[in-house]
């Protein structure tokens, strides 16, 4: 088995019309056994970005304090916000560093630039190999499940309420097919002038 | 494998039976219920790569009939071994026969289908192997060999006429096969198909000249291109009027750009 | 070290450092994906027409539905050549049955044939994706589902093949409506299941290199078998 797939869980993010969507499971677990259902994959690195890691669970922790780190370096030394486009450029550069040590985890990065309000949306592979969409990106192990619904349910310019329902949609009904995903889920719609939170309830099977 | 050289002690015994065993050759057939031996079933793995063999098959079908094209080289590994092999034949009047792989195991299934049309002589009914029924036939012998997990290693292309209507096949060494209009083997699969269905014209078939054109180009192609292969080829025709193996082909040869190559000299 | 000899049976090691050793896999994934559903009075099977292998394409034609009777058609994608040697096989013994029992073979007798036929290759099993779609004997649709080694489940909807990890949660939520807390679940007409089956195989040949060309959808009705061809991706 991948160790990718040792934890399991998936993420996935989605651009609208000026807003962006990224969501997550809630699952924790070691190989078949669950071990917290209240595992979030998603976290706020700043006002308007949110970024996703899926994976092994160690790496995880570890990337996110190494990327905390990272980025308030960045802040002091150059005294402005990182916009998401820099915090994935970073990010990348932070994942080849480990080019043949890699840590297991696939990002996902969903946020608005802080000042000109554009959706950003990006992925990468556990090496740092960024992929900048405009439709929407998944992670995880019900990754093939999570391509399916995206691509049909998924359409350009989604109004915010609209790409809730979409992004929803689009990850319980794959997550239902995976069976180391899933166990409630959290999504996260950014706007310009507000972020939405809303928790999931779903199949816990 | 590791340690051949390295100066350290070798073992005492190697690269055969343990004191007091028996050796076993490959290719006996004992099993293992003979109680001689091993329990298993070592001494009965067959050859399971090509040792002879020929490079790619290709064929087009074209308005009222197909044509098949090999070249004429029989490869020894990298060794250009036997150059005037003919690796395309005519199986009756209806149908044609190209062939790619190992060139021992299709000579072996050559035997077979002589026997076949040997039995249909013998009939005396003017019922002769239709191409389907090959190309179904020989689809079933290498399938089934390679349950037995020693395959024919074939690729081999059948043609014909049948009904009036051209017909084109392939079937390879696991006895997987499909139809189409076009269909190229080996490095084929990759330098002729492109070249060739860059011609197709929507909603009509190739002319017989068109198809052999393509033909000759393909070859040429893959005589540059493709290390195993050889700049004469043989060409299998088969239309209503019946079916032939043409005279030897030669390949267009232009070498003047080899003395601008640099690196080589 | 020299490799060591196997003790407990005792073989020596024969491979020769520099020789090529050619391990031969008698399977191989020839790509394709299936979509079917069933409804009442009608059942639609899809399949792509991509037979690949790798990154090269054989042909772009090949149909990968299998028309059994005039209410039962099989969809069959993996091993293209086990594909061919369970089709035939199958033919003969749905022959032989018409034979002995002087009536054609029901969509639920075939489905345990198949099964049974599937399982007799427990230890070098058929290497195929099988999907059965049909009328059964009130001429509602039926499809049924199958592992490699003969499992067999009767459901309403069915995706299988290379690209059916994709298209399953689509199906769920489309036809099976999940996760949609509706008041009433509306029935799906045939022509709401032929829309979404191409829609599914739309979306399979974004993502999916071995799912593309065309998609053949049989739609199984008591009035026979209707086939429709829609082209998709070539890439």
């Amino acid at each position: 088995m991948s160790i990718l797939a040792y934890n399991g869980g998936c993420v996935v993010a989605m651009r609208g019309k000026d807003c962006v969507a990224i969501a997550t499971d809630h699952r924790f677990g070691v190989q078949a056994q669950t071990i917290d259902t209240d595992f979030e994959k998603v976290h706020q690195v700043a006002p308007k970005m949110f970024l996703g890691l899926v994976g092994l669970q160690t790496d995880i922790l570890t990337v996110r304090e190494r990327l905390a780190f990272r980025k308030k370096l960045y802040e002091i030394r150059e005294n402005r916000e990182m916009t998401p486009k820099v915090f994935s450029s970073m990010l990348s550069n932070f994942l080849y560093e480990r080019r043949f040590g890699p840590y297991f985890i696939e990002p996902v990065i969903a946020g608005l630039d802080p000042k000109t309000s554009e959706p950003f949306i990006c992925n990468m592979d556990l090496i740092g190999c960024p992929n900048v969409p405009d439709d929407f990106v998944v992670a995880g192990t019900c990754g093939e499940q999570l391509y399916g619904m995206c691509e049909t349910l998924w359409k350009p310019d989604l109004e915010p309420d609209q790409l809730f329902e979409v992004i929803s949609q689009s990850m319980i009904n794959a997550f239902d097919r995976d069976a180391i995903s899933g166990w409630g889920a959290s999504v996260y719609i950014i706007e310009k002038d507000k972020i939405t939170v809303k928790k999931l309830k779903t199949r816990m099977d | 494998m590791q340690g051949y050289n390295d100066g350290m002690s070798r073992p005492f015994w190697s690269n055969g039976p343990s004191p007091g065993q028996f050796y076993n050759f490959t290719g006996g057939d004992r099993s293992a219920s003979q109680g001689f031996g091993p329990q298993n079933n070592f001494g009965a793995q067959r050859s399971s790569q090509p040792i002879t063999t020929g490079t790619s098959v290709v064929g087009i079908k074209f308005d009222g009939g197909v044509m098949i094209a090999a070249d004429a080289l029989v490869s020894y590994g990298s060794v250009a071994r036997f150059q005037d092999v003919k690796r395309v034949f005519k199986v009756n009047d209806q149908a044609i026969l190209g062939t790619g792989g190992d060139f021992a195991d299709f000579q072996s299934i050559q035997r077979s289908i002589n026997d076949k049309m040997i039995d249909d002589i013998c009939h005396d009914d003017t019922i002769s192997l239709k191409p389907k029924s090959l190309y179904n036939w020989l689809t079933r012998i290498l399938n089934n060999r390679r349950n037995k997990f020693e395959p024919l290693w074939l690729d081999m292309v059948v043609g014909g006429i049948e009904n009036g209507e051209p017909f084109l096949g392939h079937v390879d060494l696991r006895g997987r096969s499909y139809e189409d209009d076009i269909i190229a083997t080996g490095f084929g699969k990759h330098l002729a198909l492109p070249i060739i269905r860059e011609q197709i014209v929507e909603g009509r078939p190739f002319t017989q000249e068109e198809a052999t054109n393509l033909i000759k180009k393909s070859m040429e192609v893959l005589f540059y291109r493709d290390c195993r292969a050889l700049s004469r080829y043989y060409v299998a025709v088969c239309t209503a009027a019946g079916a032939n193996v043409s005279e030897v082909q030669k390949v267009n040869q232009n070498w003047e750009v080899a003395t601008v190559v640099r690196g080589y000299s | 070290m020299f490799q060591q000899m196997n003790i407990q049976q005792n073989f020596p090691e024969y491979n020769i450092p520099g020789k090529q050793h050619h391990d031969f896999s008698p399977y191989e994934s020839n790509g394709g994906s299936i979509v079917a559903i069933a409804g009442k009075g009608y059942a639609i099977i899809a399949a792509d027409t991509r037979l690949s292998s790798g990154y090269s394409i054989h042909t772009r034609k090949q149909k990968k539905t299998f028309k059994l009777t005039d209410t039962t058609v099989l969809g069959s994608t993996g091993c293209w050549c086990d594909t061919l040697s369970l089709t035939s096989l199958l033919a003969y013994r749905m022959q032989s049955y018409v034979h002995t029992h002087q009536k054609t073979m029901s969509t639920n007798a075939i489905a345990q044939l198949i099964s049974v036929m599937m399982y007799n290759k427990r230890f070098f099993p058929y290497y195929v994706s099988n999907v059965l779609a049909g009328l059964d004997e009130e001429g509602n649709g039926v499809v049924y589902s199958y592992d490699p080694i003969g499992h067999c489940e009767k459901t309403t909807y069915r995706a299988g093949g290379t690209a059916g990890a994709l298209l399953q949660p689509v199906l769920d939520n489309q036809i099976g409506y999940k996760n949609q807390n509706l008041a009433e679940k509306p029935e799906i007409t045939k022509e709401k299941a032929i829309s979404i089956a191409t829609d599914t195989f739309i979306s399979a040949s974004e993502r999916d290199i071995y799912t593309g060309d065309s998609v053949v959808i049989c739609i199984i009705t008591k009035d026979g078998i209707e086939e429709k061809t829609v082209q998709l991706r070539k890439d």
